[in-house]
């Protein structure tokens, strides 16, 4: 295998000693005050943390993965009407943040907390990764084989589990991997729906005791619980299969009778992801409109846009050089540069924030409190969610066409940004739109360290929901919404074209 | 697209690339409400000619940048919302001590006892219930009756908020640690767990729980808000000495060297401002000669123990009493 791009290597390394900062800030807190962190550790409460952590993430992770699963396979698949009306309907709940989709659901029903709350929301808040992976996959899985698999006797979920899945599993585990470092970071959907995991245990360590080390101990618990995962979706999820370009032959399941209960299911999982609390959201917007600021508005708006954009295209620049690296020249740096970027995607951003507090101000005072610190926050905050969407998208570029191009006698180079990327590109973007969407949600990092004076959306937001302003935090969470919609669509536009491509046949 | 997104970054006027530091802005951190708060401090520029930077966030999020900021701090001046966050602060050495004839300005109750920090508005706990739930022969006398077992799963506490923190700490000192820790075994099956005083008062509010212990201004918010006729809820204080009365503050302290500091936390203290603390905050002045806002009882009238605020500082006896018994 030809050695990897310098540009890349350059890149990857960069963006690896990116990701040692809040490590180190977190060792150097540690060694602060080992005893305290031991004694933090050992305490009873801890273990129950862990418990109800473990239990979330196991239980969100596998919901989500049914959910999209379903959602991918009767869009794509079955002859459902309205397919595309209902991948809309899953891609839609990405753009609303998990706090807000909290907010709805506990502003029409009060009582709404505690495990079932929080497993509830969260699975809606994930399931569109894993139905984006799936949808994606699903579009270019080997027809023929399946057919065989059929007329050999084996019934529909028979061939689902034993031809279907192997085909879209690396998809599959690497959105699951999204999802369960999601639930393990989050924290605003989980405060509010008031259960107890590990992440709320570091925010509060933070806030009431302003106890660093104390917080420090128990997100390197987060660490090893990432590695803990990222290295059981390595064992898991196998070498990503050769693909084929989406077939134009679809085999498409008759649902027959089952048509009417599989829309209905759909429309449920659309309710509660998204209908639910976008009624909720419009409710207040009606009930706030007068009293809604709009030189705020467009200002936070302006900002939130140009920050986000500025981020994903930065953050997908990051993606794109590691993604080679890894894809197309796997060696053991570069997994050892992967593993290292992914170690801190389940670190609560809050930690990330204060890690990058303590560096920009004593270390680049220059880029402190300006812009750039932000974006090396959000770079290391994202990079792994733009790496887990690109690495598909490039790997499924037929190998033999590189070969072709290079036995035509054009450099690697030129494949590379002749063919490769090309072919690869419309998942490219929808890559960057995936760390756009997200960095536009993100809070409490881009609290930590914007510029001083500098409101985006979500900081507006937040400052109305701490004065529990509904009314007021309304119009910004719905512009925020529409703004990650964009995104969102754009995502699924991908895969609704090749879907679409498919169907004229 | 780098283009468009760098332009629209400057449009906002974020691509400046110098941060804000010691020797040209003055930044103020706050870790109050911005609605509250920017009018007052629109008001200070527009008298001072002063221009302040803000950041808002939350106080302890605040305090926690810091003390991890250390010396270069950008802060000039901290504004939080309670004396926990002041303390942390002040504990790591990066208050500077505040001169006499500011600290003088308030009671020395209610400022810190190495002169690092003072309040600049009060408030006091009280019991917030729901009159359709609670009768008024049911109220209690003392915050202590709240561990009987008529009020199981009945009443909104905040165990992770500051001011539910500071009152434990208060209650440590002045009924014994013993008291303490009977008190929050019982709340283990008596309270019903929130996130924040607002999110009790909602809770309230919505007849999810029938009572909470907060801060009173929260209800004075509501009121003023949705209108005080259409509250279901009331708020009511205890017995006289009681601890659940307890007087708290939010307060300032001086992070850098920066002339325009103090001039900032005199304004804070000025008649002007504490006016404006009393009419849209409902919060109890803290200098002689402004009255407190109607309909509340003068703050050295309320029913409360004599405690000295510097106590507060025992929050690590107070956080372990509260995680032994399990509410954390």
């Amino acid at each position: 295998m030809q050695k990897p791009p310098v540009l890349t290597v350059v890149l990857g390394v960069f963006a690896a000693l990116l990701a040692i900062v809040p490590l180190g800030y977190l060792v150097l807190r540690l060694a602060e005050g080992i005893e305290a962190a031991s004694a933090e550790l050992a305490r009873p409460r801890t273990f129950e943390l862990l418990s109800n952590t473990v239990l979330l993430v196991v239980s969100v992770s596998l919901t989500a993965l049914v959910v999209g699963v379903v959602q991918a396979w009767f869009v794509v698949r079955t002859n459902l009407r309205y397919p595309g009306f209902y991948a809309v309907v899953a891609t839609v709940p990405l753009a609303i943040p998990s706090y807000v989709l909290a907010l709805g659901y506990v502003s029409i029903f009060p009582w709404f907390s505690g495990f079932w709350a929080s497993w509830l929301v969260l699975t809606m808040a994930t399931a569109p990764y894993v139905f984006l992976a799936v949808s994606a996959a699903l579009l270019r899985v080997d027809i023929a084989a399946e057919e065989v698999g059929r007329s050999l006797g084996l019934s529909r979920l028979q061939v689902f589990l034993k031809i279907t899945w192997p085909q879209v599993r690396t998809s599959a585990t690497a959105a699951v991997l999204l999802v369960s470092l999601y639930v393990l970071s989050e924290f605003g959907a989980i405060a509010l729906l008031r259960f107890d995991t590990f992440t709320r245990a570091i925010y509060n360590a933070y806030r009431s005791s302003f106890d660093r080390t104390a917080a420090a101990s128990l997100a390197l618990v987060l660490v090893a619980l990432t590695l803990v995962i990222v290295l059981l979706e390595r064992r898991y999820r196998g070498d990503y299969l050769m693909q084929r370009p989406a077939n134009p032959r679809r085999l498409k399941q008759d649902l027959g009778k089952l048509q009417t209960p599989v829309t209905l299911l759909l429309a449920l999982f659309g309710l509660l992801g998204a209908g639910l609390p976008m009624a909720a959201l419009l409710n207040w917007t009606m009930i706030g409109s007068s009293s809604t600021d709009l030189a705020k508005l467009v200002s936070a708006t302006l900002s939130s846009f140009g920050i986000a954009l500025l981020a994903a295209i930065l953050v997908s620049i990051f993606a794109l050089a590691v993604s080679i690296w890894v894809v197309l020249h796997k060696n053991k740096l570069g997994s050892f540069i992967e593993g290292l970027l992914w170690s801190n995607h389940a670190l609560p951003a809050i930690v990330v924030g204060l890690a990058l507090v303590f560096f920009g101000a004593n270390v680049t005072p220059w880029i402190y409190q300006s812009i750039w610190l932000l974006m090396i926050a959000y770079l290391i905050l994202f990079l792994p969610n733009g790496l887990a969407a690109m690495s598909t998208p490039l790997a499924q570029v037929p190998k033999g066409l590189t070969e072709v191009s290079q036995s035509l006698g054009q450099s690697y180079r030129k494949s590379l940004t002749k063919v490769i990327l090309p072919i690869a590109s419309p998942g490219l973007i929808a890559a960057a739109a995936l760390v756009m969407l997200t960095v536009l949600k993100e809070l409490p990092a881009t609290l930590l360290l914007r510029p001083t004076g500098a409101e985006t959306l979500a900081t507006r937001l937040w400052s109305a929901t701490e004065e529990l302003a509904y009314a007021q935090a309304a119009p910004f969470a719905l512009v925020l919404v529409i703004i990650a919609g964009l995104p969102a669509l754009a995502l699924n536009a991908s895969v609704r074209k090749t879907y679409a491509e498919v169907n004229e046949e | 697209m780098f283009a468009a997104a760098l332009a629209a970054v400057s449009v906002v006027g974020l691509a400046g690339c110098a941060p804000a530091d010691s020797d040209g802005d003055f930044v103020v951190y706050v870790g109050r409400s911005e609605t509250l708060i920017q009018p007052l401090i629109d008001q200070y520029i527009a008298e001072s000619g002063i221009e302040v930077q803000v950041r808002y966030a939350g106080s302890a999020e605040l305090a926690a940048q810091i003390l991890e900021e250390g010396e270069n701090s950008p802060a000039d001046v901290f504004f939080a919302q309670d004396a926990g966050a002041l303390g942390a602060v002040s504990k790591a050495g990066f208050l500077r001590e505040l001169d006499a004839d500011l600290l003088n300005l308030v009671d020395p109750e209610y400022r810190a006892a190495d002169g690092t920090w003072m309040g600049a508005s009060g408030r006091v706990r009280v019991f917030n219930y729901d009159t359709d739930k609670v009768t008024q022969a049911e109220l209690p006398n003392s915050v202590l009756d709240l561990a009987g077992p008529e009020w199981r799963g009945r009443v909104g506490i905040a165990p992770t908020n500051s001011s539910f923190q500071a009152f434990v700490t208060a209650l440590a000192k002045v009924e014994g640690e013993e008291v303490a820790s009977q008190w929050l075994a019982a709340m283990k099956e008596n309270g019903v767990i929130y996130e924040k005083n607002s999110t009790i008062l909602e809770a309230v509010e919505s007849g999810q729980v029938d009572a909470g212990l907060i801060n009173h201004y929260y209800w004075y918010a509501k009121g003023n808000e949705v209108g005080f006729e259409n509250l279901n809820s009331e708020i009511a204080a205890f017995d006289s000495q009681d601890v659940g009365n307890l007087r708290n503050v939010a307060g300032v302290g001086i992070v850098s060297e920066d002339p325009r500091a103090k001039d900032f936390v005199e304004f804070l203290l000025s008649e002007t401002a504490q006016q404006y603390f009393v009419n849209e905050t409902s919060e109890y002045p803290l200098i002689d000669g402004v009255e407190p806002p109607a309909g509340l009882t003068p703050l050295d009238e309320i029913p409360a123990p004599e405690f000295d605020l510097n106590d507060l500082e025992a929050l690590e006896e107070t956080l372990q009493l509260i995680r032994a018994a399990g509410l954390i």
